[in-house]
């Protein structure tokens, strides 16, 4: 039976490849959207995780784009005071608050951007996963680096190199922060002394990572963060919030594509059941025959739902395929259109994300067969005598 | 060379035994032989409706047709011998009257049990040969034989050398010439062991060179013990029947 599914396909090429392509397109905007949905959050979750902190605390502003200069790096709007830190520290439930001065350098001759990071021994409290070849800075002028910036620049540990970006300033390469698949791998580390004189900030800060000794006590250190004296100079952001925040911002895009991979999908149903329907229509002679030699209505409804479920399964196989060559682009696409998005690969084929649309594939499949397939099993088999077309 | 015996009907064998002491019999050619009856058509009439018209494509028509006999079904065109045939085959049902093959009355019978008689007792050839075109030759003889009911794979080969086709076992049906397509629509109709073979219009779209080894392949299976019964407009084929019955706007004459 398969062997006859298979070739009724390849008896009209091109019919079979339209049919199938318009089940592809709609099983790879439903792959890309349930992708980058998962590749989305996990990115999110990675991003977070490898903040470290349960809180962001921030000066005040937007805190969305608060959370994604800290995470990805860039020029701060505003500062805080460094003494704020000793009032977060000494809250309650407060395991530790590293206070971080982070700034960006644009250098104009190649376009590319330098985020330096002034930070105490307090974010290795925060920084567990971090694996240090060297030391982390202890004395003025020692450097940390990601290990993609000393990779990109050809620092090796203990050189005395020249910060890119900043007059005549350098430093000595103390350690180097194993890769992290995070933005820390491009961030330059220094006491934050020094990078406060460097950019003429002295007892500023940008922003403060804070652990809590555990998350259950968020609420009451928000609260007593908030209701300080510098609670009014602050914005005190937990993470888990802000995670569920923007995936709030974005569930409207996803909305979105939902809705378009649905019509896809319900349109591409329909094509392939008229498709079927009429394959089974040219077919009514053979079909016939096939009953008068004694194929019962059971095999002959299996073998038109087969044909459905088979170019359904190619289909989306195909526009999985596709969804995944074509990764880049969507991501590319989608990137310009949110908010905010993690770093990393957004749309990658999870076998989980990869058998769900699979299965979604062939449900509609059987749904959009079973009208040609239950037309043509009740063909009588005198069709086959009376009807032209179909069997030589 | 593969044999065709005359075997007892599966299943069927209470009704046709009642048959035998059935005392009604049909008139219009009634086979002289005392051999069980393959086939019994009694008072059947078709009625097809177009439209408001009503057209009675076969009318109260009463034969039978002994096991081992060689039928030809005559007539002009749309005098209602293709419709016969059909009905004689489980394809359609009469309008009124009964049909037994191998003793068994088709309208008792569930839409299931008619495709198992059509798959295990009765062959048919169609005019238009009927074979599936993405199938080779020999698939499409063993493909009643996949419709279930045997455990053991048919011998394709066998039958395709009954026919003289068994160097086009691999062939694809549009490799092939009309006479061997319908030699090869003849095997597959006997690929089950068929106690009745239908034929309709089998040399219909053949030269009459082919038709003539199409005649003498009937012939030859009828030989065999199988029971023939055609359709055809083919004088040379009708004069090698054992019996004719000629419709005539459809009655059946003698």
């Amino acid at each position: 039976m398969l062997q006859m599914i298979i070739r009724n396909l390849a008896r009209r090429k091109m019919r079979s490849a339209v049919t199938a392509g318009g089940v592809a397109l709609a099983v790879a905007a439903m792959f890309s959207m349930l992708a980058f949905m998962l590749g989305y959050q996990r990115g999110m979750r990675g991003e977070l995780d490898r903040l470290g902190a349960h809180v962001l605390v921030v000066p005040k502003g937007c805190p969305y784009d608060a959370a994604s200069i800290a995470l990805h790096g860039a020029n701060w709007p505003c500062y805080l005071k460094q003494d704020y830190v000793k009032t977060v520290q000494d809250t309650p439930h407060v395991a530790v608050a590293a206070p971080v001065y982070m700034s960006a350098v644009y250098d104009s001759a190649t376009g590319a951007q330098t985020v330096f990071c002034g930070v105490t021994r307090e974010i290795l409290g925060l920084k567990r996963e971090w694996k240090i070849d060297g030391e982390f800075p202890s004395a003025s002028g020692d450097l940390l680096v990601g290990s993609e910036t000393a990779k990109d620049r050809d620092w090796k540990l203990g050189a005395q190199v020249t910060l890119p970006g900043l007059d005549g300033a350098s430093g000595r390469i103390s350690g180097i922060i194993r890769p992290t698949q995070g933005a820390d791998d491009l961030f330059i580390y220094m006491p934050l002394q020094d990078v406060q004189s460097q950019f003429k900030r002295p007892h500023q800060i940008t922003h403060m990572l804070v652990r809590l000794d555990s998350p259950e006590s968020m609420e009451s250190v928000v609260n007593a963060l908030r209701s300080c004296g510098a609670g009014l100079e602050m914005n005190v952001v937990p993470l888990a919030h802000l995670f569920s925040t923007i995936n709030n911002l974005v569930q409207g895009t996803r909305f979105l594509l939902g809705c378009v991979a649905l019509i896809a999908l319900l349109a591409a149903g329909a094509g392939l059941s008229n498709t079927i329907l009429m394959a089974v229509a040219e077919r009514t002679r053979e079909i016939g025959v096939l009953r008068a030699i004694g194929a019962s209505r059971l095999r002959v409804f299996g073998l038109i739902l087969g044909e459905t479920l088979a170019l359904c399964v190619i289909g989306g196989a195909a526009g999985i395929a596709a969804a995944i060559i074509g990764s880049r682009g969507i991501e590319a696409w989608l990137r310009g259109r949110l908010p905010f998005t993690p770093d990393g690969t957004l749309i990658q084929a999870q076998p989980l994300t990869v058998a769900l649309c699979l299965l979604v594939a062939a449900a509609v499949g059987c749904l959009a067969g079973l009208l040609p397939a239950w037309r043509a099993c009740r063909l009588a088999p005198v069709a086959a005598i009376q009807t032209a077309g179909g069997a030589s | 060379m593969a044999s065709l015996q005359a075997r007892p009907s599966c299943g069927y064998s209470d009704g046709w035994r009642s048959l035998l002491t059935n005392p009604q019999s049909a008139a219009p050619g009634e086979p002289s032989t005392g051999a069980p009856l393959a086939v019994a058509v009694r008072g059947v009439t078709k009625v097809y409706r177009r439209g408001i018209e009503e057209v009675r494509a076969i009318d109260d028509v009463t034969f039978d047709i002994r096991r081992g006999e060689f039928l030809a079904i005559t007539g002009h065109s749309g005098a209602g011998k293709t419709t016969l045939l059909q009905l004689i085959g489980a394809m359609d049902t009469p309008t009124s009257g009964s049909i037994l093959i191998n003793g068994h009355e088709l309208a008792d019978m569930q839409d299931s049990k008619l495709t198992r008689l059509r798959r295990d007792e009765i062959g048919f050839v169609f005019q238009h040969f009927g074979l599936l075109p993405t199938l080779t030759v020999a698939e499409n003889v063993a493909l009643p034989a996949s419709f279930g009911g045997k455990r053991k794979p048919p011998d394709v080969k066998a039958l395709l050398e009954r026919v003289s086709l068994q160097h086009r076992m691999t062939h694809r049906p549009s490799e092939l010439s009309g006479g061997e397509m319908q030699r090869v629509a003849i095997a597959r109709a006997l690929v089950n062991g068929p106690s009745l073979l239908l034929a309709d219009e089998p040399t219909g779209n053949l030269d009459s060179g082919t038709s003539e080894r199409i005649i003498d392949l009937l012939q030859s299976l009828n030989g065999d013990g199988l029971t023939v019964v055609v359709v055809t407009h083919n004088e040379a084929l009708a004069a090698k029947s054992d019996r004719r019955l000629l419709l005539r706007d459809g009655k059946a004459e003698g």
